[in-house]
C-alpha cells in the first residue's frame, strides 16, 4: 500500500521538478532580441540612400503576410538583451520607440511609442525564432513596420 | 465383545460384498462363534424388516457421473493451495500508469489552459485610446504575428496623408 502511494507521489514530484526547473531556467536567462524598423513601399528604391533592402528571411516572411507592398527597406536595426522581469526601451527613430518587458516563460510585454506616446501595448509569447510584426499605414501609400525577433 | 471391524465384516458378508475366500473364512467363523452367528441373524432380520419400506433413491444423473463429481471435489480439496498469481511487471505498472498518466494529463491541461506553462500564444493587447482599430493576423505555422495599427505614422518617410494599404 505504501509503495502504491509512493510511486504516484514520485511521478508528481518529477513532474513538478521538471516544470519548475524549466520555469526557473526561463527566468534565469536573458532574452536576446532584434528589432528592425522597416518601411514598406511599392517604389523600387528608397529616397533615403541609407535604407537597405531587408534580409531575405524577413522579405519572405513579409510576403507571407497579408500586406501588399512590393518592397521593404531597413531603416534601423538593433539588438538588445532583456534580463528576466526587466524592461528595455529602444528608440528606433526620432519618433518611434519600442519597449520590451521580459515576462519569463518566453513571453514579452511590448509597448509601441509614437512621438513619445504609447500607441499600443500587448503581451505576446515569443519563443526563439518567432516574429512579432507591428505596423501601420504611412503617407503616400507606404507603411511602417517594427519587427521584433527572438534570437535566443 | 466383537470389534467394529468384525461387525462390518459380517455386514459385508451378508451383503455379498466379500471375495470368495474371505466369505468362506467368515462361514467358518460363524459356525464356531455364536455371537457372530447371532449378529448375522439379527442383521438379516433387520434387512428383511426394512426391505419393504426402503424407498429406492433415484439419482438425477448416472452413478458414474455422481461419483466422479465427488471424486473431483475430494481431489480439489486435497490439492495444495495454488500460489498467488504473479502479476507481470508491465501489467502492474500499467495499473499505476493509467490513473497517474490521466492525472498528469489533467494537470498539464490545466496548466496550459491557465497559461502557466510556456505562456499563452495568443497576445493580450491593450491599444491606446487613440488607436481603436488594431487588427491582428496570426500565422502559427510560420511563427509570425502581425498587429496592424491605425496609428497614422506622420512622417518618417513621406509627407502626405496615409491611405488604406492593407490587402
Amino acid at each position: 500500500m505504501r509503495a502504491t502511494l509512493a510511486i504516484p507521489a514520485l511521478w508528481f514530484l518529477s513532474a513538478f521538478i521538471m516544470f519548475g526547473s524549466s520555469g526557473l531556467r526561463a527566468h534565469a536567462e536573458d532574452m536576446k532580441l532584434e528589432v528592425q524598423l522597416i518601411w514598406g513601399t511599392n517604389d523600387d528604391q528608397s529616397p533615403d540612400k541609407n535604407h537597405q533592402p531587408v534580409d531575405p528571411d524577413i522579405k519572405k516572411r513579409l510576403k507571407e503576410l497579408p500586406l501588399k507592398w512590393s518592397n521593404y527597406f531597413l531603416v534601423n536595426r538593433k539588438r538588445f538583451d532583456v534580463p528576466p522581469l526587466a524592461t528595455k526601451r529602444e528608440p528606433l527613430s526620432e519618433k518611434c520607440a519600442i519597449e520590451v518587458k521580459n515576462l519569463g516563460n518566453d513571453s514579452i510585454e511590448v509597448t509601441q511609442f509614437g512621438k513619445g506616446q504609447q500607441v499600443w501595448k500587448g503581451t505576446q509569447a515569443l519563443p526563439k525564432g518567432k516574429f512579432l510584426f507591428l505596423g501601420g499605414n504611412a503617407p503616400n501609400a507606404t507603411s511602417w513596420l517594427v519587427i521584433l525577433k527572438r534570437i535566443e | 465383545m466383537m470389534d467394529q471391524d468384525a461387525q462390518l465384516k459380517i455386514q459385508a458378508y451378508l451383503d455379498g460384498e466379500l471375495p470368495e475366500a474371505e466369505a468362506q473364512e467368515i462361514d467358518r467363523w460363524l459356525a464356531e462363534d455364536e455371537g457372530a452367528a447371532a449378529l448375522l441373524s439379527e442383521l438379516r432380520n433387520t434387512r428383511k424388516a426394512l426391505a419393504g419400506h426402503d424407498q429406492p433413491l433415484q439419482l438425477p444423473e448416472t452413478r458414474e457421473f455422481f461419483w466422479s463429481k465427488i471424486e473431483r471435489e475430494i481431489l480439489r480439496q486435497e490439492s495444495p493451495q495454488t500460489a498467488p498469481q504473479i502479476v507481470p511487471w508491465w501489467i502492474a505498472w500499467r495499473r499505476l500508469l493509467m490513473p497517474v498518466g490521466g492525472t498528469v494529463a489533467l494537470v498539464l491541461a490545466a496548466l496550459i489552459a491557465g497559461g502557466l506553462l510556456g505562456g499563452s500564444s495568443r497576445p493580450a493587447m491593450e491599444t491606446a485610446a487613440a488607436d481603436t482599430g488594431a487588427l491582428t493576423y496570426r500565422d502559427d505555422d510560420g511563427g509570425n504575428t502581425l498587429v496592424w495599427l491605425s496609428y497614422p505614422a506622420e512622417n518618417e518617410f513621406a509627407e502626405s496623408q496615409p491611405a488604406s494599404t492593407l490587402q
